[in-house]
């Protein structure tokens, strides 16, 4: 009767034995495939988030710089000379005190240049671009805007906010995830004459899609002309925008999104745009920074722009499932080791309730080396048994595993968050990391590394175990069992 | 000779000053019935041990056939030239009455259950199904199914009742004169002990008597 034969028999007629060894197996199995299929589930994660959310550039305008340039138009006109030259205005004004110089700029000088923006959207990895007006106050014509009761008005200049976009899925309060259209649709490209109004806005001045809004320019509100914008979409805030000046004129519920060109027609520019910021998508997110180093060599005067790596919410949301990655790792570390310590202590147990039988093959003539054998080629028939039916409870297990771990770092980010309120000020609009599902797969890959861990396991465990029966005198054996 | 014990000594490695054998010299034929006796203590079956490969003696040597035993290891003494029967039987408990057998070699278990009188309807059986008396018997059918020409056997009867015991010294002699095996048994038993060929007593770790049996 060989080794085979024995085993078989072994595990079929002393069940209590396999069944432990058969539910440890399983769970550790199970463990093991949780944690592995978590690691990679939160990598997954991390990949679709960052290409949903995209990565990308935005570029401004560079501060230094405007203050340089405006230095040297005022060289060029020559000192305490009134005029205007490259968009800069020098103005001289008599007061009671004396005389003083005004040196203002118009949109010419403040905007970013259209060729320029046009050059870096032509680079190749651009997959699309947006541009953003400045925050462009008007005059609300027909309607009411919103406006705190407990607030002295008198010297907020009574208008609203005019954001305009060239695709308004790109600006940044969208990107973010804080602005989300609850009725209608964004902006697009090819739109003309539209707005996207806040919820509140709609609902204090019983606005609906299709009603039409009417703006001028707030400095001659008698006599400028009014400009009419469709309403194609109200939005939803999960924060209140940041204003861009003190006054209610700037608040959150008075931002209205518009097509690129609107707000220099409200405010009474048109063909004078100013542009702010332009963003520019990248098509892989993998290849973000070849894509920087492409830009860079664009041939545009770059002293005039600051390049900002657009991808802040993405490093946060990576790091956030890199640590879920981690977890994942130190759950299979632990499952590992522990795992080996159970599987020892089992087949210490199995050894010492087996010291008859180890007896007895011994005083056959059987090798210890091929007792030992024997075990493992039983521990391997149950933990097969125990491996096949762990790999179809492993989606489930693991998707519930995953799901929870991911909890627990969505969960942690946001209290974390809320101890960093107000502590840490950051270059991004954060945007919230909601979850709605965590995919987990078992690929064959992830299988074999579970059986080869296990293999691993087992082998380990029947040898630590197996040296109470390897350093034993066969006679200290039958003592033992006398 | 089958085996040649010469010179050996034997002590536990934890009690040096007790020494359990002491320059113990003695052969033993195939063919014959041998009973070794003594105290409990004596070392009968530390000698036994000794015979059957299951431990290894402080000084002195153990010859199979004119070869010293340690030359090819204790595992091929012990699969090869002994075959060993226990007081408590030492039965697997988890395989049948005939898989048992088949653990002690190549030989028809069904020849060899028949020859010590287990019946048929009995071979399928778990074997802790069996009475003592027919588990002993499966015991030497286990160690008759090798081809060792030694059966060594410690307190085959003390577990069984006076019948059966009988039975188990009948079977022992027949495979000492029938089948020509050597076999040496340990005993407290004194009727098992006048039925062998030879009597060896133990006493002190000296091999006192060395009396040849009337039988």
């Amino acid at each position: 009767m060989n080794s085979f034969q024995l085993a078989v028999r072994s595990v079929i007629r002393k069940p209590v034995k396999s069944i432990l060894l058969f539910l440890v197996v399983f769970i550790i199995s199970l463990f093991l495939l949780s944690g592995m299929t978590s690691k990679n589930a939160s990598v997954a994660t991390q990949d679709k988030t960052r290409q949903a959310v995209g990565a990308g550039f935005l570029l401004a305008e560079n501060e230094a710089n405007r203050h340089t340039r405006i230095d040297e138009v005022l060289n060029k006109l020559g000192e305490n000379v009134e005029g205007s030259l490259d968009g800069v205005l020098v103005e001289k004004l008599e007061l009671a005190g004396g005389t003083s110089w005004r040196v203002s700029t118009d949109n010419s000088f403040e905007t970013l240049r259209m060729e320029d923006i046009e050059e870096i959207a032509s680079v190749s990895g651009i997959l699309d671009y947006n541009l953003t007006t400045a925050v462009t106050a008007v005059n609300p014509v027909n309607f009411s805007r919103i406006e705190d009761s407990d607030v002295d008005q008198s010297s907020d200049i009574l208008g609203v906010s005019l954001i305009g976009n060239k695709k308004m899925e790109m600006d940044s309060n969208v990107l973010s995830g804080n602005v989300t259209i609850k009725e209608g649709r964004l902006i697009n490209a090819d739109d003309s004459n539209v707005c996207v109004i806040s919820e509140e806005l709609a609902e204090k001045n019983h606005l609906a899609l299709g009603d039409k809004l009417k703006f001028n320019d707030y400095h001659d509100k008698e006599n400028s002309i009014a400009c009419e914008a469709v309403i194609v979409g109200v939005y939803e805030v999960k924060q209140k925008m940041t204003p861009y000046m003190w006054g209610d004129t700037y608040r959150s519920e008075n931002v209205i999104f518009t097509d690129l060109d609107f707000p220099e027609k409200a405010d009474g520019n048109t063909g004078n745009p100013l542009y702010e910021k332009a963003y520019f998508k990248v098509r892989n997110v993998n290849q973000y920074d070849s894509v920087k180093e492409a830009i860079k060599k664009v041939d545009i005067d770059w002293e005039r722009y600051d390049l900002i790596d657009n991808n802040g919410n993405l490093e946060t949301m990576s790091s956030n499932f890199n640590d879920l990655e981690n977890i994942s790792q130190m759950l299979l570390v632990i499952v590992i080791g522990a795992g080996s310590v159970i599987l020892s202590l089992v087949f210490v147990f199995w050894i010492k309730n087996r010291v008859q039988e180890i007896g007895i093959l011994l005083a056959l003539g059987t090798a210890k080396v091929k007792i030992l054998g024997q075990i493992l080629l039983e521990a391997f028939l149950i933990a097969a048994m125990a491996i096949m039916l762990s790999f179809t409870a492993a989606p489930g297990v693991s998707k519930i595993t995953a799901n929870y771990l991911v909890e627990q770092q969505v969960q942690q980010e946001k209290e974390q968050a809320l101890l960093d309120e107000g502590k840490v000020a950051k270059p991004f609009e954060e945007s919230e990391q909601t979850v709605t599902d965590v995919i987990v797969a078992i690929s064959p890959q992830i299988m074999l590394l579970d059986m080869g861990c296990i293999v691993v396991m087992i082998i380990f465990s029947v040898g630590v175990s197996g040296i109470m029966v390897i350093r034993r005198n066969p006679k200290d054996i039958f003592s033992e069992m006398s | 000779m089958i085996l040649d014990v010469r010179n050996v000594d034997y002590f536990y490695k934890s009690q040096k000053k007790k020494q359990i054998l002491k320059d113990v010299s003695i052969g033993f034929e195939e063919g014959r019935f041998y009973t070794i006796v003594g105290q409990s203590g004596a070392g009968k079956t530390t000698f036994l041990s000794l015979l059957a490969g299951l431990d290894t003696p402080v000084k002195g040597n153990i010859f199979y056939n004119g070869e010293d035993i340690q030359i090819k290891g204790l595992n091929f003494h012990r699969k090869h030239n002994v075959s060993l029967v226990f007081q408590n039987y030492n039965l697997i408990d988890y395989l049948t009455t005939e898989e048992n057998v088949k653990l002690g070699g190549n030989k028809n278990p069904e020849t060899l259950l028949r020859e010590v009188n287990i019946p048929c309807e009995d071979w399928k059986r778990n074997v802790l199904q069996l009475s003592g008396g027919q588990q002993q018997r499966v015991a030497i059918a286990r160690a008759l199914a090798s081809d060792a020409k030694v059966l060594l056997a410690d307190e085959p009867t003390g577990n069984l009742d006076e019948a059966t015991a009988n039975e188990i010294i009948a079977l022992l002699k027949l495979t000492a004169h029938e089948l020509g095996k050597c076999v040496i048994v340990v005993t407290h038993s004194k009727h098992l002990a006048e039925e062998a060929d030879e009597i060896i007593q133990i006493k002190d770790g000296d091999l006192m008597f060395h009396t040849e049996s009337e039988n």
